[in-house]
């Protein structure tokens, strides 16, 4: 790496520090071992900018696992932003990873976090900045091994043709069997093709090439064959059974620059109980594992040693219903107030609010406060399974507006299934009550003005969820019930309105359900000009529409269309553990509108027969 | 008791923001656990002022900052204590015990003097280079000034002290720079070398390095 223009380079960008490195805390390794032997070389690759990768917990982790291998070094790599990603093509500097400024062609493996789909062009941008070829098959022995894990490789399909292998669960539990695998092959002197037999029979580990897929005569996907006889029917999700044995972040990096979630980030628990229909990580995290309190004062006390960061955030799926979350949260309040460390509770769910907790937060600092009430009406919330009434959230908001707050934030998704005018209506109703919660207060016990933000968001249906058959419904629907909740809002005092761009929502539900044909539209759109999709004011329509075209595709036929309950899903061969038949039978209670109870009040059976192997929630009731 | 630091900071962090070079030291010094002070309010913060900001992308070799503590340290054991705790390429100098002064560190700045390595697109002769130095500090040097008002033609020349060549090899360079930096404001060396750039033609790019601040320490002290 030419180091003196780089440096000429970052004069002129946006943010030179998403490109630096050097950070506290950022592993420094020789790249020969003690032996003489080289490491093997992985570029763990967020598929964003830097302070979003920063932000992402599992990576970090993964960050931490590699690293405390001996045999390997883990770097990292973000997306460059616009300006940067210009800049270096102008001066030809290649991408590089952030710890030794390596050329990213270098490396041994290359390590994607699939963390929403919008990210997939920015894999591209990499890969091209790289060198590297964008399809798997296009791509020769001296080429690094291209793989990718996260949540969305419970349908990898649409990056099928691009990853040589995909990574299906918790990444701390199966990444050094891969290493293990790698190594040995390595030291087997095999082909790639032969490192890519044995990785797949490593349990939890997709290889795409070997599975061919089938459209029938209307292009829809009809199944897969197999081209090698050895790759497994199933891929199995891998899952970390006891989180306190598990690895965590270690030493955390600490940036220089302000990232999204700038903080020490305690995880609490993986998975959630209670089962909203719509939430695909209700679903792909199951079950759920509690770290104890112990280990997470341990952990607290160590990361806030090697940071020095004045902030903990408790981090779960919805913290509240951690079974110690009442033993915890004094603890830590009283553990760190001295050192002026504040602490905050997000995702904490309206029926777990913590009146007493509230207060103690209060003390220490004042975050805003957020609800997720998801639907306007009584009906749709038991539609979706979202177990909580009109009363839950008013007596919270009436709790939080006692304690000082008088800016909370709530959450609502527009074009649920079922949805109809009246529902939208709804989230209006719902916020008035809220509004005049605040105004009969007497003046001396609530704080000056409301600030109450709607947040509408448009529902994605997602693989894994009793909703993965349901449409989503067009953008001209969404635009109409969008302007219906805004003209229902106004006049309401202390409200206002937030609504997410449905062009985005659309494109993420086709990629969301969409097969393996999308790999070439995603290739097609990178070169029509597609990048950082997923910032809003940089989304190139134009891009995608001649990319679907094209490939004679349709964001429509992936996005908008119900696909039937027997039809054959592009995710098939992924196996989630959550068994295919309670999610048809999810979806059938959601229908008929009845609820679903949260698993930790009994088991509903979604791992059917495999619940002893895996589920432990009856034990960590007791 | 406050105490006074000189610190480095190196190629290594040249492009972290003053804003992000105020974070990383109040975080080196939780991690040290010193006996911070708090500032009052509703949002208390460790009492830390820095003298004064330097450009993203320069370097420097003394740069000042001070630090409120709640209890009695010598500026060796601080030294020690926080050392560790700083990221490559940040380094602390020197610390000094401010005593009773309740002064800033940023009031009692005088000049700063610089050193900046140049790279010349074209060869450049020496004569050419110091007679156009020459030249540039006879008589004003009006720039065009970003200000909250907008765009503003200013004479930065009574703030330029020195403008000095002192190496000049093929078409790399080395030149000494020597300016007012006050709290009412100072000499942006980059400016200055660029403007002698543009009124002879020449394409050059250039990395500067902050040498020192020269503090009135009497009047700091008393």
């Amino acid at each position: 790496m030419d180091t003196d223009l780089l440096n000429k380079v970052l004069k002129t960008v946006e943010k030179p520090t998403r490109y630096t490195g050097g950070e506290l805390n950022m592993r420094v390794k020789s790249l020969v071992m003690e032996n003489g032997e080289p490491r093997f070389r992985f570029a763990l690759c967020f598929p964003d900018v830097y302070e979003i990768g920063m932000s992402h917990l599992g990576s970090r982790i993964v960050y931490n696992v590699l690293n405390e291998r001996d045999d390997t070094y883990c770097e990292r790599v973000y997306a460059p932003w616009f300006d940067m990603e210009k800049a270096m093509r102008e001066n030809g500097i290649p991408i590089y990873s952030l710890e030794t400024k390596t050329e990213l062609d270098k490396f041994d493996i290359i390590g994607f976090s699939l963390l929403y789909e919008m990210c997939y062009t920015n894999i591209l941008t990499v890969l091209d900045l790289a060198g590297i070829p964008f399809r798997s098959r296009e791509r020769g022995e001296s080429d690094p091994l291209i793989i990718a894990g996260g949540p969305c490789v419970c349908n990898p399909e649409p990056v099928a043709d691009i990853m040589d292998v995909l990574v299906f669960g918790d990444g701390e539990e199966v990444m050094d069997e891969l290493m293990d695998a790698y190594a040995e092959s390595r030291k087997e002197g095999e082909s790639r093709l032969q490192l890519l037999k044995r990785l797949s029979r490593i349990k939890g580990l997709y290889v795409p090439a070997f599975y061919k897929a089938r459209y029938d005569a209307k292009g829809c996907f009809e199944g897969f064959d197999k081209l090698c006889v050895d790759a497994p029917d199933k891929i199995e999700r891998r899952i970390v059974k006891d989180l306190d044995a598990a690895a965590y972040t270690g030493k955390l990096v600490v940036p220089y620059m302000s990232i999204v979630h700038d903080r020490v980030a305690l995880e609490v628990f993986r998975g959630c109980t209670r089962g909203c229909r719509f939430c695909q990580a209700g679903f792909i995290y199951r079950p759920v594992r509690e770290r104890s309190p112990q280990t997470v004062i341990d952990q607290a006390d160590d990361s806030l040693d090697c940071t020095g960061y004045d902030e903990i955030s408790v981090f779960s799926l919805s913290s509240g219903d951690y079974s110690h979350i009442h033993e915890l949260v004094p603890i830590i309040l009283d553990r760190y107030e001295k050192d002026r460390i504040s602490v905050s509770l997000p995702s904490l769910r309206i029926d777990s609010f913590l009146k007493d907790d509230l207060e103690k937060i209060q003390k220490v600092r004042k975050t805003g406060l957020t609800f997720a009430p998801e639907a306007g009406t009584q009906r749709l919330r038991d539609v979706i399974n979202k177990g909580v009434t009109e009363e839950d959230l008013l007596r919270s908001v009436h709790d939080a507006f006692v304690a000082g707050w008088h800016g909370v934030k709530l959450y609502f998704m527009i074009g649920l299934p079922t949805e109809t005018d009246e529902d939208v209506l709804g989230i209006a109703e719902l916020a008035r009550k809220v509004s005049r919660e605040f105004y009969s207060m007497p003046k001396e016990l609530r704080g000056k003005g409301l600030r109450c933000t709607v947040s509408a968001s448009t529902f994605v249906p997602k693989p894994f969820t009793p909703f993965q058959w349901e449409p989503q419904i067009s953008v001209d629907e969404v635009l109409r019930r969008q302007a219906l909740l805004r003209n229902a809002l106004k006049g309401i005092r202390g409200v206002e309105f937030a609504c997410h761009f449905s062009e985005t929502s659309r494109l993420e539900a086709a990629f969301a359900r969409g097969d393996r044909r999308l790999s070439e539209v995603l290739i097609s759109a990178y070169k029509n000009g597609a990048r950082l999709d997923s910032w809003d004011e940089h989304f190139n329509k134009p891009a995608w529409d001649d990319a679907f075209a094209s490939e004679g595709l349709t964001v429509e036929q992936f996005a908008n269309r119900r696909i039937r309950i027997d039809e054959p899903l592009a995710w098939r061969h992924m196996d989630a553990v959550v068994e295919h038949s309670y999610l048809v039978r999810e979806h059938e209670k959601a229908c008929s509108g009845e609820t679903t109870r949260d698993c930790r009040k009994g088991c509903n059976g979604c791992f059917g027969r495999r619940a002893a192997e895996f589920c432990r929630i009856k034990e960590q009731e007791v | 008791m406050r105490l006074a630091v000189v610190f480095v900071k190196g190629p290594q962090v040249r492009f972290v923001s003053h804003l992000d070079v105020q974070r990383l030291f109040q975080r080196a010094f939780r991690r040290a656990k010193l006996p911070l002070a708090y500032s009052q309010g509703f949002n208390p913060h460790p009492l830390i002022s820095f003298a004064t900001a330097l450009s993203v992308g320069m370097t420097s070799r003394s740069e000042y900052l001070d630090v409120t503590l709640t209890e009695r340290m010598e500026p060796e054991a601080f030294i020690k204590a926080v050392s560790p705790c700083l990221p490559e390429g940040v380094e602390i100098k020197e610390a000094f015990d401010m005593g009773e002064s309740r002064k800033s560190l940023t009031s009692a700045m005088r000049t700063a003097s610089y050193r900046a390595y140049v790279n010349f697109e074209t060869e450049q002769s020496r004569e050419s280079i110091e007679s156009a130095a020459a030249k540039l500090m006879a008589g004003e040097i009006v720039v065009q000034k970003k200000t909250k008002g907008g765009i503003k033609p200013v004479d930065i020349r009574p703030m330029a002290l020195e403008l000095r060549l002192d190496e000049l090899e093929g078409n790399r360079a080395v030149f000494f720079i020597k300016g007012v930096l006050s709290a009412e404001g100072g000499l942006n060396p980059d400016v200055l070398l660029n403007e002698l750039f543009a009124r002879n033609g020449i394409a050059a790019d250039n990395e500067t390095e902050r040498l020192e601040i020269e503090m009135d320490r009497s009047a700091l002290l008393n």
